[in-house]
């Protein structure tokens, strides 16, 4: 299948010429005899945003755990920094203890925020958010709570730290989440639908900290079902379709031209 | 006849024989629970090397009586021990029943545990992976903690049945309270075997009674914290 891009080459790979941060490179998964993915290319540049859309069904969410392993692909390799982290594996493939540690590895420099937000929830605020840095990186106790602090603040849930997450508002849980992937450092945010289980008003205080961390540089993919936001966040947005991506350029390439018939469904549908 | 227990102090040899239900729960079930656990993480390995032996184990000790288990470790083995020329098989009524309790039970606590772990949401232990965390930490930090929550009612439920089974240990001799009852009651033929019997069971009662309300009071903590319901009527029932 030929790929529509847009007519702006900047915007289809990556910023510049720099190596992509993230890339995937014909990245095929298959459950059972069904093949979900059939061969995605991506790369992400530093400080780009980076929205995938499509319809239900398209592979967007099996895409983005393939990036960090939560998902075994079959084929196809993930490069972080220009460096290959992990390749394609048998469906059957037991993970040995080196693969395992690579996974892991990959996985402490690119954070994932979840569409049912998945706090840990016999933590507080605070302890899930430190969770990574102390268990992780083996922090001291002093500079992990520093670092629960700065993120916290930085999502506005720093008097929330000492709640137990379940009394916290949907809005505030996927805050919180977005807080624990920060406090990893990482140099890529995975977002997984991350606002699809919450009403349009708490929908906006999450874009709100999104924006926030697109303003300083932070970079991002986005799988959303929220075109506005798509439309609005992204410097590059990627339609998939049947598994492969179908279209990817500017929101203006991708919104206004609809440069494939599957998009023009998709958005009358939406 | 209540006067004359009284009066010739027997009920306190009743009353302090009630300690051996206790005793025998109190090593018995963590032991249990602990073994459960392994065999709850043994019956979900993909490997069937480690699933299937967990779950033949399983299924013979929740398949077979608890008396008959007593009988086989108490009077078996030192025979089979025998044929070997050996000693080491030969066990004390005590030993031996902390043995068959912890070992029949297990196999209900690792269906619990079983249970337990499969509640925890599946996005628990992807969050805990997502952030860095190897399986083995995942498990332990993440996952069991909140397991842990979930199964804490269904296993003082079975403690409050372990009490109760500990009994059966008087078929192998060890002098707990329902032997003791007993005693007392062929001993004195003014009390009577029958009234013996009943003050048992209502001693036993007290101690479930006890085993339950602390279970409530930790149901009722829980819940307050949070901890999701576990349907355990799919599980077993004694």
């Amino acid at each position: 299948m030929d790929i529509k891009t847009s007519p702006t080459p900047a915007a289809n790979t990556t910023n510049g010429n720099s190596t992509p941060i993230l890339e995937a490179r014909g990245i095929k998964k298959s459950f059972g005899p069904k093949q979900v993915l059939k061969g995605v290319n991506l790369a992400v540049a530093k400080a780009e945003v980076l929205t995938i859309l499509g319809p239900n069904g398209c592979g967007k969410s099996t895409f983005l755990r393939c990036l960090n392993l939560l998902e075994q692909y079959q084929d196809g390799q993930v490069l972080l920094n220009g460096s290959v982290v992990s390749e394609g594996r048998p469906e059957e493939f037991q993970p040995d203890g080196a693969h395992k540690e690579k996974a892991q590895q990959l996985r402490t420099h690119v954070g994932m925020v979840f569409q049912r937000f998945n706090l840990f929830p016999h933590m507080t605020v605070i302890q899930n958010v430190m969770a990574g840095p102390r268990h992780v990186l083996g922090k001291p106790n002093e500079e992990c709570q520093a670092i629960a602090e700065k993120t916290l603040k930085k999502v506005g849930l720093w008097e929330k730290h000492p709640c137990d997450p379940l009394t916290l508002s949907g809005g505030q849980q996927q805050r919180v989440a977005i807080a624990r992937a920060l406090a990893m450092n990482p140099e890529v945010m995975l977002f997984d639908e991350a606002t699809s289980a919450l009403d349009p008003v708490l929908t906006k205080e999450v874009f709100k900290v999104v924006r926030e961390l697109a303003a300083e540089g932070m970079t991002m993919i986005l799988v959303t079902h929220d075109m506005d936001f798509a439309r609005d966040i992204a410097d590059r947005v990627v339609f998939m379709e049947g598994g492969v991506v179908a279209a990817q350029g500017s929101a203006e390439y991708i919104f206004d031209e609809q440069p494939i018939p599957g998009i023009r469904q998709f958005l009358e549908k939406g | 006849m209540w006067n004359y227990l009284v009066n010739e102090v027997q009920i306190w040899s009743l009353i302090r024989a009630a300690r051996w239900p206790l005793y025998l729960t109190a090593l018995s079930m963590p032991l249990a629970v602990f073994f459960g656990l392994f065999l709850a993480l043994m019956r979900m390995s993909r490997a069937r090397l480690l699933s299937w032996p967990a779950s033949a184990y399983i299924e013979v000790m929740r398949g077979t009586p608890l008396y008959v288990q007593l009988f086989l470790v108490y009077y078996t083995l030192p025979q089979i021990g025998n044929l070997l020329h050996t000693t080491a098989l030969t066990l004390d009524p005590f030993p031996a029943a902390v043995i068959c309790l912890a070992g029949n039970y297990a196999a209900y606590e690792a269906e619990i545990h079983r249970a337990g772990l499969m509640a925890v949401d599946k996005g628990q232990r992807e969050a805990a992976l997502s952030i860095g965390m190897s399986e083995k930490q995942a498990f332990f930090i993440v996952t069991l903690p909140q397991a842990f929550r979930i199964i804490l009612p269904p296993v003082i439920n079975d403690a409050i049945a372990m009490l109760k089974d500990s009994c059966l240990a008087s078929a192998i001799g060890v002098m707990e309270l329902l032997k003791v009852a007993e005693g007392i009651g062929k001993n004195n033929s003014e009390v009577g075997l029958a009234n013996m019997y009943i003050a048992a069971g209502l001693l036993y009662m007290v101690l479930s009674l006890a085993f339950y309300a602390l279970g409530k009071y930790i149901e009722s903590k829980l819940k307050a914290a949070g901890a999701p319901e576990l349907h355990l009527e799919t599980v077993h029932g004694h």
